[in-house]
């Protein structure tokens, strides 16, 4: 990006005192840095989202809401493709940054995975923003009642422990079944994997409070 | 009624009396008309005869046509109780006073008559009161009873007889005597006490005891003695109580009539077996006993005669031998030295006042001055409020106070994205920073806060009550008092703005030249020298 640019432009400008030349050897090239379309020899770069059948008619509802930032904001075109149940993106000419692409489609999946589209669009504007998914069964074997009771534990009452971490830790989760999906810085995401982790494995909401709380003012305190 | 008449009847009345007496005792066994009727008549003359005694009776004459053998007997007893009652007092003011008894005497001999009389009615009355019971059919108990009662009566008659004998001679001497002194019973006393020296008495005491013993009475007196004896009550256990004293009374009679004629001089002289015997009676009586045999021991001792000095050199002998012999025997385990409780007899040490150091202070000990005293130190710290509590010690706080983060519970209205945008401004740009919630709810809290004081101010009018005094340092300077407060000093005061103690400059007790002791002029000048030696040295180190 541009840093990368100013670092390499920094480094071609700098002369070397030291060393004396014997031949004039032509001045290096100064290149200016590849274009996302011109990468990978001018062709064009796509991405593809699966859309998984329960994001059908939510990705209906948002669609203006994904669509305007994507294109205008980080030029990248995106189109759904009905038939194949997929979302793709692609560069355009204008894109600024290769990396564009890789963020709006990792906004689309986060997306898909089932977080809010405003909580998903901080993922296009800050960089250090994360998603990790994980399984109930990668914490611990549960099967039938204890399972359901575990998935209850993690949300706890109107959902308030989820919100509880989600607000303390500044992330977002999604309990999707077993499966879990967090959103958020790698530290936030730590502490939320705990404290989530800590829940399944069976520790009454207090306890995690308790923590997340002393975490949270650690956090504050920092800055 | 016609005198006639009633003489007639009275004739017969005796008549039948007469018969009564006469009558065998088996006889009265078996129920018969005429003895009853005899009976009847008889007590109805006796009722009629004692009339005049008793004021009080509400019958003249006793009614016994038709009437119940209860009705009857009770119309006597109605008559006979307070007749009783008065001859009992009679009898024992006769006792008190024997004089008075000579004056009836002396009345007529018609009052001695009458006296006899009175008795021989008594008598009868017991008699006829024996034979209503007879015709109860309560027969044989009874019969001792009368027997009895009769050979009781007669025994009275004759001690009364022999007493009033006695008081008549004793009044026929007459002259000397008064209230005061009587010298029959000085004659009585003096016969007393010697008997009761020799022993004599005693018995006769001694016999009178046991009866009042068996009467439950302590003391025995004499007018209990006869009015129990004279006692003509039909209750069966006086009866037995009566028999028992006739019987004693008898023995007693023997008893006393014996020693009397036999008096020896073993009696006398060397009765200690038989004083010790007799040691039950009274206490007056053995305090006597005591002296008396007392009196007899050292009779005896006066006999075997050791002399004092043979005394003397006995006493010492016995007493060094008993010396000797503890010397001898072991020690008693007091006296031993270190002794366990093996050692000793079981429970010894109980007896033995052991000295103990104690290391513990003794409880002090309440009294009333001690409880007193508290109680006064109580009142005072009290009154002046002085307790001592506890203080809390306070943490000197140097932080402030961490805003504590509540935790939310709730969906977070903002995106995930504006919280991170507004860390990154606070971060960069603090000042611009929005207010975070706690300040927002400090704000409401403090518009909350000035409305309420506003409206509290608007109360009081608007007048506010004066701020506290908050001290400040100010600079006192060292200017005469009157300086500072007037413009044109009228006169130089004295009085400066400062204090003489934030006057002086210096340590100490500041002494004046002609105070100094010589040890303290020394120091000052050992003072002197040694600085005066540091500050050469400093100059030296300085040169070089």
């Amino acid at each position: 990006m541009s840093t990368e640019a100013a670092a390499t432009m920094e480094i071609e400008t700098v002369p070397s005192e030291s060393k004396p030349e014997s031949n004039p050897l032509p001045p290096k090239p100064k290149f200016e840095p590849l274009k996302a379309h011109e990468m990978s020899d001018g062709r064009v770069q796509f991405r593809k989202v699966s859309v998984p059948p329960h994001r059908y008619s939510p990705l209906k509802k948002y669609w203006m809401d994904i669509y305007t930032p994507v294109y205008e904001q980080m030029k990248i075109d995106i189109r759904m493709n009905l038939k194949a149940r997929k979302v793709e993106l692609k560069t355009r000419q204008d894109t600024p940054d290769i990396s564009n692409l890789q963020k709006c489609a990792d906004f689309v999946q986060a997306f898909m995975l089932g977080f809010d589209v405003p909580d998903a669009i901080a993922l296009l504007r800050l960089d250090e923003l994360y998603v990790e998914s994980f399984e109930i069964k990668d914490v611990k074997t549960l099967r039938g009642e204890h399972l359901s009771r575990a998935i209850g534990r993690l949300s706890g009452k109107g959902g308030k422990t989820k919100f509880a971490i989600e607000n303390s830790t500044k992330t977002r989760t999604v309990i999707a079944d077993t499966k879990i999906h967090i959103l958020g810085s790698f530290a936030n995401i730590k502490i939320a994997r705990d404290s989530l982790c800590s829940l399944i494995l069976g520790s009454p909401a207090g306890k995690v409070y308790s923590k997340l709380r002393q975490v949270s003012a650690r956090l504050a305190e920092r800055f | 009624m016609i005198p006639s008449a009633m003489a007639s009847s009275t004739e017969t009345a005796l008549e039948s009396l007469h018969h009564i007496k006469s009558t065998e005792p088996p006889e009265w066994l078996v129920p018969k008309q005429e003895l009853s009727q005899a009976v009847r008549a008889a007590s109805k003359l006796l009722f009629s005869s004692l009339k005049p005694y008793c004021p009080k009776s509400p019958f003249d004459q006793l009614l016994t046509e038709g009437f119940d053998v209860e009705q009857i007997w009770q119309q006597i007893d109605l008559q006979s109780q307070p007749l009783l009652s008065s001859l009992r007092r009679e009898v024992k003011k006769f006792e008190k006073h024997p004089e008075e008894i000579s004056k009836l005497k002396d009345g007529g001999v018609g009052g001695g008559e009458k006296k006899k009389k009175v008795l021989e009615q008594i008598e009868t009355d017991n008699v006829v009161n024996d034979d209503e019971d007879d015709d109860d059919m309560d027969m044989d108990e009874d019969d001792d009873d009368e027997e009895e009662e009769d050979e009781e009566g007669e025994e009275e008659e004759k001690e009364r007889g022999t007493e009033e004998e006695s008081e008549n001679e004793g009044e026929e001497k007459g002259g000397i005597e008064d209230k005061f002194l009587k010298i029959k019973e000085l004659q009585e006393y003096l016969e007393e006490d010697e008997a009761r020296e020799f022993g004599l008495k005693k018995k006769k005491t001694k016999a009178e005891s046991k009866k009042e013993e068996e009467d439950t009475e302590e003391e025995g007196d004499d007018d209990d003695e006869e009015d129990e004896n004279e006692g003509s009550e039909d209750d069966d256990d006086e009866a037995e109580e009566e028999e028992d004293e006739l019987g004693l009374f008898d023995g007693n009679d023997e008893e006393d009539e014996d020693d009397l004629e036999n008096a020896r001089y073993e009696d006398f002289f060397s009765r200690k077996k038989n004083k010790s015997s007799k040691e039950k009676a009274k206490s007056r009586d053995m305090l006597e006993e005591d002296s008396g045999s007392d009196d007899e021991q050292d009779v005896d001792k006066r006999k075997d005669g050791p002399s004092k000095h043979e005394k003397e050199l006995d006493k010492l002998r016995s007493k060094i031998e008993e010396m000797e012999k503890a010397n001898l025997d072991p020690k008693v385990w007091t006296m031993r030295g270190e002794v366990t409780a093996a050692q000793r007899q079981k429970n010894s040490a109980l007896e033995v006042d052991l000295d103990f150091e104690h290391n513990v202070r003794p409880a002090p000990v309440i009294t009333e001055e001690v409880t007193a005293s508290l109680e006064d130190l109580i009142k005072t710290r009290i009154s002046e409020g002085l307790f001592d509590d506890v203080q809390k010690a306070r943490t000197s706080s140097s932080k402030a106070p961490r805003e504590i983060k509540e935790l939310d519970e709730s969906k977070s209205k903002k995106a995930l994205a504006e919280v991170y945008e507004e860390e990154f401004v606070q971060k960069t740009d603090p000042a611009s920073a929005l207010l975070t919630f706690s300040d927002e709810l400090k704000k409401e809290a403090s518009m909350l806060f000035k409305k309420l004081c506003l409206k509290l101010d608007a109360l009081s009018h608007f007048h506010f009550t004066p701020k506290p005094v908050v001290e400040d340092m100010s600079i006192q300077t060292n200017v005469p008092a009157l300086a500072m407060e007037e413009i044109a000093p009228m006169a130089v005061s004295d009085a400066a703005m400062l204090a003489p103690e934030e006057v002086f400059s210096g340590k100490g007790d500041i002494k004046e030249e002609a105070e100094l002791t010589k040890a303290e002029r020394k120091r000052r000048r050992a003072n002197k020298k040694r600085k005066f030696k540091a500050e050469a040295a400093k100059r030296m180190g300085k040169k070089a």
